[in-house]
């Protein structure tokens, strides 16, 4: 089943003397339970598609559906909430709230949900179980090291239960020991929990990891290449 | 959820988040205490105008104020007395003679109001005989073969029937007082020696201490060393119900101090009756009743049941008799109200800039907040939220202290006796009790909580306006 779709999506920024065509007419599909990986140099287009699927930006042209619904339809506030119930974030540098516990991340989006206190509670241990952080859920982030702060990102992430998980850049800031860790983990989940996650990266580790690689440059699909 | 971020998001920065709560106490205490000051200042002025110099109401004929003719004395005072009397809210009533006359004493002479009083009816309207210096005689309480007199003390001062003297008892007292033994010890020379004025004593104290001595400790020196002339006498002169010049030698039956020095200067109170006969003006007459009643807030209505019950007199109030002190009171509330937006307002700015650094410091945050589905109505939230406690925890410790500081000064006041001279000059009291009342303190917490909440709406709109994408990519 196809969770997100793609149809000849154009980014283009309007610079000061010339245009800047970042995505350039991409079209693309992602299925239910992808471990994908969005690969390509520095200013290939990677995160602009990425926040673009994730609702962040709008394309310049073209449409994309998740889960069958078109993002261009939706006003601002519908898509905040559209992203809160179907997209999982994972950033480059974690961002977790700083006053904030490894529990409280956690349990902060599903409080923005509005689920009932026991199943926050249930849940947010599950998640902190599974990346391996349930006996550090009462820690700071500044308390954690890099790689744990961005396992309770990946478990902040999956809390609200999305459709697909987006991770921009997740290992740019952690060490090998680190990122194999976490790529275990995350791929562990989508083998388990078939939890779909799509990656920005130009880390080969991840790369190896993943079992589709979309290649681009300069805005465009150079190559879609399916290891299974 | 979104409140106890906000409260967490507050202690972030620690040292910043201080520095603002502590620039709020300290504006609020600062406000709140400069207002009870006001206020304190301008309540006791009114209190003493009202207990020692005008009373509330005050009935005479008609013209009377504005050409204090001797000859307009009231008729029938004994019904008018009595009908006054029976009036809802009348505590007490006091009968005046007043008459302009001049003072003289070997020395010197100035004009003065003589005020012919029965002491035992005007004490139940005013309370000046409280105000008669320890030492200096009484409030015409002993019996006299002379007529007496009781005058203020810087008229006393002004007219010579006083004097400085250091004794050994003196010198005690200004130990007691704190005055230094360095400076005691420079005082030794000019002990036992009398000095007939205050420029005289000053002349001498000038010779024997430093300038910054004289600074420090000459007011208190003088305030222990000038005695009362014992049976002084001066002779005050006026005219008499034919216009003929008369007076009279009196004896001074005791000094006292209003805190007031124009007040004290032009203001003697004699015997009504001593002035009725010297005037000829016969054994019923006055030209002032005098009214004292139980509730200041009642002033208004009992001055109009009284102009109703005697419209051919002219009835007016304090605020009327004396429309400085009515000015005053209003120009202090003015005053106050400004100093508060004042204040306010520099609360306002401190806490719009720090929460304006906070969106900045925090773009990336809250790019994060808005794409994992916090919405901007909870992100306005929980700026808005934090400029509130900030505002809300500096302000409720602002109005706990100057409630602490108010209470403790409340007790004891404050002692601005360097400046006395001054304070005394305009009619007020140099040892001031600041006061506030709850309904202010009320006021200002509600003020401080709309300050708070305006001063974020400028930030949180800032904060809504951030895209996320743009904001996620701030480093």
């Amino acid at each position: 089943m196809k969770v997100l779709e793609l149809h000849n999506v154009h980014k283009i920024y309007n610079g000061s003397e010339v245009n800047v065509h970042a995505v350039n007419g991409i079209t693309i599909d992602f299925e239910e339970g992808e471990f994908s990986a969005i690969v390509g140099p520095s200013g290939s287009g990677k995160t602009t598609l990425l926040n673009m699927i994730g609702g962040l930006d709008s394309p310049t042209e073209g449409k994309i559906l998740v889960d069958n619904t078109d993002l261009s339809t939706l006003k601002t506030s519908d898509l905040i909430d559209f992203r809160m119930w179907n997209i999982g974030f994972v950033f480059q540098s974690y961002n977790l709230i700083p006053v904030l516990t490894a529990k409280e991340n956690v349990e902060f989006i599903m409080n923005l949900q509005k689920r009932p206190k026991k199943e926050r509670d249930q849940r947010t241990m599950e998640m902190l179980k599974a990346v391996g952080l349930g006996d550090r859920a009462n820690s700071r982030p500044a308390k954690l090291s890099g790689g744990q702060q961005q396992r309770v990102a990946v478990a902040r992430a999956l809390a609200s239960k999305p459709k697909f998980i987006l991770a921009d850049e997740p290992s740019a800031n952690l060490d090998s020991k680190s990122t194999e860790t976490l790529l275990d983990i995350m791929e562990e989940l989508n083998r388990e929990e078939k939890i779909t996650f799509i990656f920005s990266t130009h880390d080969n580790r991840v790369i190896k990891k993943a079992r589709r690689v979309v290649t681009i440059e300069d805005g465009k699909v150079i190559s879609d290449e399916n290891k299974q | 959820m979104i409140l106890r971020t906000a409260w967490k998001n507050v202690w972030r920065n620690k040292t910043r988040s201080m520095v603002v709560i502590a620039s709020v106490t300290i504006g609020i205490f600062a406000g709140i205490f400069a207002v009870g000051l006001m206020n304190g200042t301008m309540e006791q002025r009114v209190d003493a105008a009202i207990n020692k110099e005008i009373s509330h109401i005050q009935l005479n004929r008609e013209t009377f104020r504005d050409n204090d003719d001797l000859h307009l004395t009231l008729d029938s005072i004994r019904e008018r007395n009595r009908k006054i009397r029976n009036m809802a809210g009348v505590e007490a009533i006091t009968n005046r003679l007043v008459v302009n006359a001049i003072a003289n004493t070997a020395s010197k002479s100035t004009g003065i109001q003589l005020i012919g009083i029965n002491p035992d009816q005007d004490k139940k309207a005013f309370n000046l005989h409280e105000a008669v210096i320890p030492g200096t005689g009484s409030y015409f309480n002993r019996e006299s073969r002379h007529n007496l007199a009781l005058v203020g003390e810087d008229l006393a001062k002004e007219l010579n029937i006083i004097r400085y003297e250091l004794h050994n008892a003196t010198m005690d007292s200004l130990r007691s007082a704190g005055i230094p033994e360095n400076v005691l010890k420079k005082l030794n020379p000019m002990v036992d020696k009398r000095y007939a004025s205050q420029d005289l004593f000053v002349k001498d104290l000038k010779k024997h201490l430093t300038k910054k001595m004289l600074e420090a400790h000459g007011q208190k020196i003088m305030e222990h060393a000038w005695t009362f002339r014992e049976r002084s006498r001066l002779t005050l002169t006026f005219l008499d119900k034919d216009n003929v010049q008369t007076g009279g030698m009196f004896r001074i039956a005791g000094i006292y101090d209003i805190k007031n020095s124009m007040y004290e200067k032009s203001h003697v109170f004699v015997q009504k009756k001593d002035l009725q006969q010297l005037t000829g003006l016969g054994a019923q007459a006055t030209h002032k009743i005098i009214v004292r009643i139980a509730d200041r807030e009642q002033t208004k209505q009992i001055t109009e049941a009284l102009r109703d019950a005697f419209p051919a007199l002219q009835v007016q109030n304090w605020k009327e008799i004396s429309p400085d002190l009515a000015m005053m009171t209003s120009m202090i509330e003015k005053f106050n109200a400004v100093f508060m937006i004042i204040i306010l307002a520099a609360l306002s700015f401190g806490i719009v800039n720090t929460m304006l650094m906070v969106v900045l410091e925090r773009t990336k945050e809250l790019g994060m907040l808005t794409a994992i589905g916090m919405n901007k109505k909870k992100v306005f939230t929980m700026i808005m939220s934090e400029s509130v406690f900030l505002s809300l925890v500096g302000g409720v410790a602002g109005m706990i202290v100057s409630k602490i500081i108010l209470m403790l000064t409340n007790q004891n006041g404050i002692n601005f006796s360097s400046a006395a001279e001054g304070f005394e000059a305009m009619g007020f009291s140099a040892h001031i009790y600041p006061t506030i009342s709850n309904t202010f303190f009320i006021t200002v917490t509600a003020l401080i909580i709309i300050t708070g909440i305006l001063s974020s709406v400028y930030p949180a709109i800032k904060a809504l306006k951030l895209d996320p994408a743009d904001a996620l990519r701030t480093e």
